[in-house]
C-alpha cells in the first residue's frame, strides 16, 4: 500500500466509487470474465444522440434555419426519444449495477449492484448469482460500513474488503478460498472473549478467594460487569 | 479520480456525460426555435432605442407564428437587416397591404426618425419574412451575460473549459 491514493472519508460518492472500482478489479483479478453489455448499450445510446445533435448543428450552420426547419424538428423529436430511453435504461435496467460477469469456471453468472443512502456510510451490495446449468437464481444482500476497509486517512485496504465479499458470496468464496473467513474467526473479530467466564468466577467465589459469600455475590457481579464493559 | 481514465469505457462514459449536457442544451434551443418558428427565439437587447420599454441587456422571448392574427401596427418585432446579423428590436408603425406581401415600416420608441436609414441600400420597407419574431415576453437584465460574452469572446472558452473539467473529473 505504498503509493496509495487517499480519498476524503466524508465524501460518500468517493467512498462508493472507490469501492465499486475495487470490486471490479478484485473480481477481474480472480479471473471472472466481465460482460460489458449494459455499459455498451448506454454508450451506444448516448453517442448516437450526441451524433444526431452534432449533425443537426452542422446542417443548421451550413444551410441556415429556414431550409432545415423540418429536418431539425424531426431531429429534435428523435433526440428526445433517444434521451428518454437512455434515462429509462440507466434508472430501470442498470439500476446501480457495477459488475456483470461469469465465474472462471463458466458455471455461474454473477451480477453485482451497489447503492448507498444519503449521509449513511453503509455500502449496500446486492449480488444476483445464477447457476447457468440449473438456472437457479439466488440473491444475496450485504450491508457493511465503509470503515471496515478504509483507514482513518482515507486509504483503501484491500484484504478486509475482499474477505467481506468472499465470505458473503459463496460464488466468490469458492474461487478465492484464502479470503473466506470462517464463522469462528469472524466472531472473534466482533467480540472480545472474556478472560473470566461466569462459571469460573462463581467457582472462585465459592472457594473463598474473593472474600465472604455475601460479598462475593455482588463481587462477582461487579467483576462480571467490569469485564462486560471492557468487552 | 484520474485513475478513472485508465479504463477506456469509463473515460468514454465521462466524456459522453459532458457531450450530452452540451447536446441537450443545443437541442432544447433548437426545439424552442422550431416551436416558435424563429431562427433565434431568445434575443438580447443591444441598444437603448426602445427605452423606457426595454433596456440594454434585457432578454426577449419571441414568437413568429401568426395563428390568430397577422403582425399588426403597434407590435414590437425583431428583425435582421438584410445581409447583417444584428437583431434590431423596434415597433411597427406603418403597414401597407396584407399577408406575406405586406410592407412594414418600423421605428424605435426612443429614436427620432424611423428605420428607413437602417435598412439596406434601396430598401424602403420590411417584408414579413425579414421579421424573426414578435416579442411576447421579457426578462430584464439577464441578457447582460450574453453581451459580456460577445464583447469578450475569451470568456466563452474559459467557461466551457471549466464546465468540461468539472464534469469529467466528478463522478457523482
Amino acid at each position: 500500500m505504498a503509493s496509495q491514493e487517499k480519498i476524503t472519508v466524508y465524501n460518500l460518492a468517493d467512498l462508493k466509487n472507490t469501492s465499486d472500482d475495487a470490486l471490479t478489479n478484485y473480481l477481474t483479478s480472480l479471473k471472472f470474465t466481465q460482460t460489458h453489455r449494459l455499459t455498451d448499450v448506454r454508450l451506444a445510446l448516448g453517442y448516437s444522440a450526441f451524433a444526431l445533435s452534432a449533425a443537426c448543428f452542422a446542417w443548421d450552420y451550413k444551410f441556415g434555419f429556414e431550409q432545415t426547419k423540418y429536418c431539425t424538428a424531426v431531429a429534435v423529436a428523435i433526440y428526445t426519444i433517444l434521451n428518454s430511453f437512455l434515462t429509462f435504461w440507466i434508472f430501470y435496467v442498470e439500476k446501480g449495477t457495477v459488475y456483470e460477469g461469469t465465474s472462471p469456471s463458466g458455471q455461474t453468472a454473477i451480477k453485482v449492484s451497489t447503492s448507498t443512502n444519503k449521509n449513511d456510510p453503509v455500502y449496500r451490495v446486492t449480488v444476483e448469482v445464477k447457476d447457468k446449468k440449473s438456472g437457479k437464481k439466488e440473491v444475496i444482500k450485504l450491508e457493511k460500513e465503509f470503515r471496515e476497509w478504509f483507514d482513518v486517512a482515507g486509504r483503501f485496504v484491500a484484504v478486509p474488503f475482499q474477505s467481506v465479499l468472499a465470505t458473503g458470496v459463496p460464488a466468490i468464496g469458492e474461487v478465492d478460498t484464502k479470503r473466506v473467513q470462517g464463522a469462528a474467526e469472524s466472531k472473534k473479530n466482533e467480540t472480545v472473549t472474556a478472560a473470566y467466564t461466569p462459571e469460573l468466577l462463581e467457582a472462585l467465589a465459592n472457594a473463598g478467594v474473593v472474600g465472604s459469600a455475601g460479598e462475593s455475590a455482588s463481587g462477582t457481579d461487579a467483576k462480571k460487569g467490569g469485564k462486560r464493559r471492557k468487552a | 479520480m484520474l485513475s478513472a481514465l485508465g479504463n477506456p469505457r469509463q473515460a468514454a462514459a465521462q466524456i459522453m456525460n459532458f457531450g450530452l449536457i452540451l447536446s441537450t442544451a443545443f437541442m432544447m434551443w433548437k426545439g424552442l426555435s422550431v416551436i416558435t418558428d424563429s431562427p433565434s427565439p431568445i434575443v438580447v437587447v443591444l441598444s437603448g432605442s426602445m427605452e423606457p420599454a426595454f433596456q440594454r441587456g434585457d432578454l426577449l422571448l419571441l414568437w413568429n407564428r401568426n395563428f390568430l392574427e397577422e403582425t399588426a401596427v403597434g407590435e414590437i418585432v425583431v428583425y435582421n437587416v438584410q445581409g447583417k446579423d444584428i437583431p434590431i428590436v423596434h415597433r411597427i408603425v406603418r403597414k401597407f397591404g396584407t399577408g406575406d406581401k405586406a410592407k412594414l415600416l418600423t421605428k424605435g420608441d426612443n429614436n427620432n426618425a424611423d428605420d428607413t436609414e437602417l435598412y439596406a441600400a434601396g430598401q424602403d420597407y420590411l417584408n414579413r419574412k425579414d421579421i424573426i419574431g414578435s416579442v411576447v415576453g421579457y426578462i430584464p437584465f439577464v441578457g447582460y451575460v450574453t453581451i459580456m460574452l460577445s464583447e469578450h469572446p475569451w470568456m466563452k472558452t474559459v467557461m466551457l473549459g471549466i464546465m468540461g473539467l468539472v464534469v469529467v473529473l466528478q463522478r457523482e
